[in-house]
């Protein structure tokens, strides 16, 4: 077993389709996997190559193209190595294999994602109890097209007496108004 | 379980003998680091209302608002921010921002109040028990949120530049343009002191996003001179901008020509979608330089038939005849021109009113007249023997270079001056191998010449002699040149708070001679070209129109600008002239103006 | 009602050993959200069986305020104030970690000083926070003694930030790019005077605390983490060190100038309580050994902030990375993406408590006598803004 991390995923390469491998720095590799051999790859990383630690999982919300692209954060202790595995998955079809037999904690990873994004993990434990939210009806908030700011406006008021003025039409009402209007 | 771990843990007792950690109330007493984010300060004299502070916070914890006893000025918007410290969190970037470094913190611990209002004020214009305290948060020296070094443009070597008649600032790069752009703080000061109104702080914005297409678009909602102003513009935007507070203003004149040297003259027309629909009605302009050209432009564009009348030549007055080529080359100039053209305006040359058109033909004839003839009679010097032959005026030096004709000045120059014609006249000279000695009676810091004009002048190896008053000219003993006697002047203190005032030293007289002086102290207008009948309607004061709003005279068909017309004598101001006497007319034809 | 519904939804959870609520067998408890044994502002929803604890749910969310949401919708140096509100007891990991991050996209290097006064911050940092968590450890076990004298000590410790950074609480003193000032006159001795003090403070915790008959009969072999567990429940810092690995992200993977340091990782061989006390007391003394040794080097002028642009406008090309370091309870990440514009794509703040507090306490807690759970929470050091974020 090789600790080098080039080596490990030319190895790997000869099962798995692997894509936009790159390397951002040193100590960190990022590469995508189809999602059918995502979860088989991360436990060959996992038992085969020493990968033994999920610093985290999240996702990425690329509304524009329709894609969650998922990120699984592992690290090889001996090797101090990371590698962030993506995953494209459909932005409307939301789910994905559970990781939490792999380890533990990746439940509530899984059951924070399905809270924030809406995406699902069949058979990950305890997925549909809240994580941060109660009572929460509206869309998933982290997807991007939850917006933040109507959602306060529609609920809490702005201080009284709060007006701000602009310095560059406040100059132009007083010092110039007749040199603008249209032509 | 060890007796020992029994034992252990009284040593605990003692501590009963030791003095106390607490501190007794008040804690007053205990003040603030001196570098304590506490409660903000604002010095109201020092800032300039930029609301650059507002732009920043993210918590909207700041609005700009009107304080009574200030009102807008130049590079102040009178505005000033107001603290909503329900919303604040303390972390100082609106400090850190500041352009002028008004704003501060003191490092007040605690602020108790009843009334929530009291909680959202105007920081140093409300009465605060902090203010004016010694320490608390300010910005350090060698930390910066803004970037105070202007991007340094390249420009040709003095001793390549005195060799030629080559534009000696090569303009940005697109990167450098890019890096310059990227300084400005988009609080929008400069529309207010640029004389046009331009929308500074958006075609900035286009710079760093380089659409440059937008820029021109931009650029020619207000100046159909881009070309032109992105080189030679007096820029009194820049002396206003916030970010030259704690280092250099944004170089806004240079951005503009970032602008314009990036969009090929052939494909102006289908950038700015200028279509022409003929209304029918006929405008007469007399002078084809930048404010009667600007007119034209803004007229054309709403379908006017505009006329032009030139005496010259050649269109671009003071522009082509009054400035260099090394600061404006003449496809520069024509591009701008060309394109205004372009869109149907007719130019008659050579054509003066009074000599070949009269003043009267053009009331009756058009429906409208604009009126920008410009300043091209040199002012006198005032002294004894100034008629003499090798005296000659800077503006027809200047003409003389522009018209490819040799001013003849010689090997040794004596300039009078200290305006942009000297500085002009002065630079055109060494370029044609002469010595070149500028006198001027105050000091460097008084000339009216643009700075860089100066320090540009200076590299190209003119000799400055400042505090120094013509007195006589008198005949040389070669009669191919000619002699000065100026004295030496002590600047004296003026009583009612003007600027000092250059008194002359009799004691202290020099005499010197020159195969020519060049005097370029200014220039007048000549209106002897209006009939009397129609004077009488019209009001002047020292030599120039006295124009109301929207640029009409009493005689209300006729509609003036430029230097014959306003006080500060630059092609900017010219520009706007033109402009806004274009609105006027069009406001006059359609019945919505009464005069 | 709320009570209904979890009963309904933990019912349907067929993983979990059947507990039958209505057998009279049980009784449920909630401790938290407002528990003086609770470790910030969450809730263990508990089933006792006697006074041992059966089952054991981790409920958060009261401090969720969508951090990672909001750094969506700011710009790179709006984000800055708003990170170190992330972690309360230790912001500057937050504004440290945000920073490199920003400025690894960005590529901006900060300058050496700034690295040198960024490491002090941190090692002050890990100071005030340890020297609180201490005073938790002894306050769960009875000993509110420790408590009072290690929060003067943090007390004097956040004197030293506010001369620093201009704030007690939330510092804002590691800016993208550098930091915002340097040492004021005298700093250094002042620093040195607080930690010979803090260091006579943890000599005589020793004796009062560690060698304390009560401390050790109620510690020692509580929630003990195997070294099995270590791995598939992603458990990091003091609390994997103290089952006896040798993993400090200070050691293994240098940021900043730990290269330039002389210093021990601190372990222990079995992970109770007691040990993952011992462990952080340890660090505690190595961290004073450290902040000497900075004093001592550390450049005292030439800039402390990296050429930057205009923050106005500033635009990080795109990009991905993810940047540690290691705070109190271990591995402490940022995960920044980029799209090229003026905002963050994504941010994931990754604190060792998302495990420590909800996967890792949920499994230790079973089997605990319920007077021990305050106790156990507070040896596995958890804060809960890290977990919602």
């Amino acid at each position: 077993m090789s600790n080098d991390p080039k080596s490990i995923i030319e190895e790997l390469s000869d099962h798995y389709q692997i894509s936009e491998i790159k390397e951002q720095k040193a100590d960190l590799l990022l590469l995508k996997i189809p999602k059918e051999d995502a979860v088989q790859f991360i436990r060959e990383l996992r038992d085969g190559q020493n990968y033994t630690h999920l610093a985290f999982m999240t996702v990425i919300d690329y509304i524009e193209s329709g894609i969650f692209t998922l990120t699984y954060m592992l690290h090889n202790y001996a090797a101090h190595h990371n590698i962030a595995v993506h995953v494209d998955i459909d932005r409307e079809q939301t789910e994905m294999e559970s990781i939490h037999e792999l380890w533990v904690h990746a439940a509530t990873y899984q059951r924070e994602l399905r809270e924030m994004y809406g995406i699902r993990f069949p058979g990950s434990p305890r997925l549909d109890d809240d994580f941060c939210l109660e009572g929460w009806d509206e869309i998933p908030p982290m997807r991007r097209e939850f917006d933040t700011v109507s959602y306060s406006r529609e609920r809490f008021f702005d201080r009284e007496g709060r007006i701000t003025t602009d310095p560059r039409e406040h100059m132009k009402q007083i010092m110039y108004p007749i040199h603008t209007d249209n032509d | 379980m060890s007796l020992k771990d029994l034992i252990s843990p009284f040593y605990v007792w003692q501590r009963a003998f030791e003095k106390p950690y607490t501190q007794k109330h008040p804690i007053q007493e205990r003040p603030g680091a001196p570098r304590y984010r506490g409660f903000h300060v604002n010095v109201l004299e020092e800032c300039v209302g930029c609301g650059t502070c507002e732009t920043i916070c993210q918590n909207h914890a700041i609005d700009m608002v009107q304080v009574e006893g200030l009102e807008p000025k130049p590079g102040d918007s009178g505005l000033r921010p107001k603290f909503d410290y329900g919303r604040c969190c303390w972390c100082a970037l609106c400090v850190d921002i500041c352009t002028t470094r008004s704003l501060r913190m003191s490092n007040h611990y605690a602020w108790i109040t009843e009334d929530p209002t009291d909680f959202n004020f105007i920081a140093g214009a409300d009465n605060m028990s902090w203010n004016g305290e010694e320490y608390g948060y300010r910005r350090d020296d060698d930390y910066h949120l803004l970037r105070g070094e202007r991007v340094k443009m390249e420009m040709l070597a003095p001793e390549e530049g005195l060799k030629s008649f080559e534009e000696v600032m090569k303009g940005y790069t697109e990167e450098q343009a890019k890096d310059e752009a990227d300084r400005c703080v988009e609080c929008g000061l400069c529309v207010a002191t640029c004389p046009a109104h331009m929308s500074i702080p958006d075609y900035i914005k286009t710079v760093r996003e380089g659409d440059y297409e937008k820029g021109l678009r931009i650029l020619y909602e207000t100046n159909p001179f881009s070309s032109t102003c992105g080189r030679i513009c007096t820029h009194r935007c820049e002396e206003v901008c916030p970010v030259g507070h704690q280092g250099e203003p944004l170089a806004i004149r240079w951005l503009k020509r970032a602008i314009v040297d990036r969009v090929p003259r052939e494909r102006y027309r289908e950038i700015l979608g200028d279509e022409v629909v003929e209304n029918g009605k006929q405008v007469a302009i007399v002078g084809a330089g930048p404010g009667g050209l600007s007119a034209a432009y803004y007229l054309r564009r709403q379908g006017y038939g505009v006329t032009v009348f030139e005496a010259q030549a050649r269109a671009g007055g003071m522009l082509r005849y009054g400035v260099p080529s090394y600061r404006l080359p003449d496809n520069q100039l024509d591009k701008d021109i060309e394109y205004i053209r372009s869109l149907g305006v007719e130019v008659r040359f050579n054509t003066c009113i009074g000599r070949e058109v009269q003043f009267a033909e053009l009331i009756d004839d058009y429906d409208a007249v604009f009126m920008a003839i410009g300043l091209n009679v040199p002012s006198s010097l005032r002294v004894k023997g100034e008629d003499h032959p090798r005296v000659l005026s800077g503006l027809q030096v200047l003409d003389d270079v522009a018209s490819d004709k040799n001013p003849g000045v010689g090997k040794n120059v004596a300039v009078i001056g200290g305006g942009n014609v000297a500085m002009d006249a002065a630079r055109v000279s060494r370029r044609m191998g002469a010595n070149v000695t500028v006198l001027y009676r105050r000091r460097i810091a008084d000339m009216p010449a643009d700075p860089e004009e100066i320090h540009e002048s200076q590299a190209e190896g003119c000799t400055f002699v400042t505090q120094a008053i013509p007195v006589e000219i008198k005949d040389a003993d070669n009669p191919d040149q000619v002699t000065i006697v100026w004295g030496e002047a002590e600047m004296v203190a003026d009583e009612k708070g003007g600027r000092p005032r250059p008194v002359l030293q009799e004691d202290r007289m020099h005499e010197e001679t020159y195969d020519c002086i060049i005097s370029a102290i200014g220039q007048g207008g000549s209106l002897d070209f209006i009939p009397g009948d129609y004077r009488d309607q019209i009001e002047f004061k020292w030599g120039k129109f006295v124009p109301g709003d929207y640029q009409q005279t009493a005689l209300q068909k006729l509609f003036v600008g430029g230097d014959i017309a306003n006080n500060t004598a630059d092609a900017i101001s010219a520009i706007e002239d033109g402009h806004h006497a274009a609105r006027g007319i069009h406001k006059f034809l359609t019945g919505e103006l009464v005069a | 009602m709320i009570y209904a519904k979890r009963r309904k939804r933990m019912s349907t959870q067929e993983h979990n050993a059947p507990i039958d609520l209505e057998s009279g067998k049980y009784v449920k408890i909630w401790q938290g959200p407002q528990h003086p044994g609770i470790t910030g502002n969450m809730a263990l929803e508990l089933v006792l069986n006697g006074d041992e604890v059966v089952d054991c749910k981790t409920h958060v969310g009261y401090l969720h305020r969508g951090f990672e949401k909001l750094m969506e919708r700011r710009t790179f140096i709006q984000n800055f104030p708003i990170v170190c509100r992330i972690a309360v007891p230790e912001p500057t990991f937050n504004e440290y970690l945000y920073a490199a991050a920003v400025e690894e996209l960005a590529g901006i290097e900060s300058p050496q000083r700034a690295q040198w006064l960024r490491t002090l911050n941190l090692e002050l940092m890990r100071l005030a926070s340890y020297l609180m968590w201490l005073g938790g450890i002894g306050a769960s076990f009875g000993q509110a003694t420790i408590y009072q004298w290690t929060v003067t000590h943090r007390d004097y410790v956040l004197d030293l930030f506010e001369e620093m950074t201009g704030a007690r609480v939330y510092h804002m003193y590691i800016v993208p790019g550098g930091v915002r000032a340097g040492l004021p006159e005298g700093f250094e001795d002042r620093a040195r005077a607080v930690l010979d003090g803090v260091e006579r403070l943890l000599n005589e915790i020793e004796k009062v605390l560690f060698k304390n008959v009560v401390f050790k009969a109620r510690a020692k072999g509580l929630g003990i983490i195997s070294k099995e567990m270590v791995d598939p429940y992603g458990i990091v810092g003091p609390n994997a060190r103290a089952a006896g690995f040798t993993r400090d992200l200070r050691r293994d993977e240098p940021y900043l100038v730990y290269d330039q340091l002389d210093f021990d990782v601190v372990t222990g061989t079995e992970s109770d309580a007691y040990a993952r006390a011992k462990v952080r007391h340890q660090e505690m003394r190595e961290g004073i050994r450290m902040m000497r040794q900075i004093l001592e080097q550390m450049p005292t002028d030439g800039p402390f902030q990296a050429k930057m642009p205009n923050v106005l406008h500033w635009e990080v090309p795109a990009g991905e990375t993810y940047v540690k370091a290691e705070c109190t309870r271990g591995e402490y990440g940022y995960y920044l993406v980029t799209d090229g514009s003026q905002y963050l794509r994504r941010v994931h703040v990754r604190g060792p408590s998302y495990t420590h507090a909800i996967a890792v306490m949920e499994k230790l807690a079973v089997g605990t006598n319920i007077a021990d759970i305050a106790g156990l929470m507070v040896s596995l050091h958890t804060y809960p803004p890290e977990i919602e974020r």
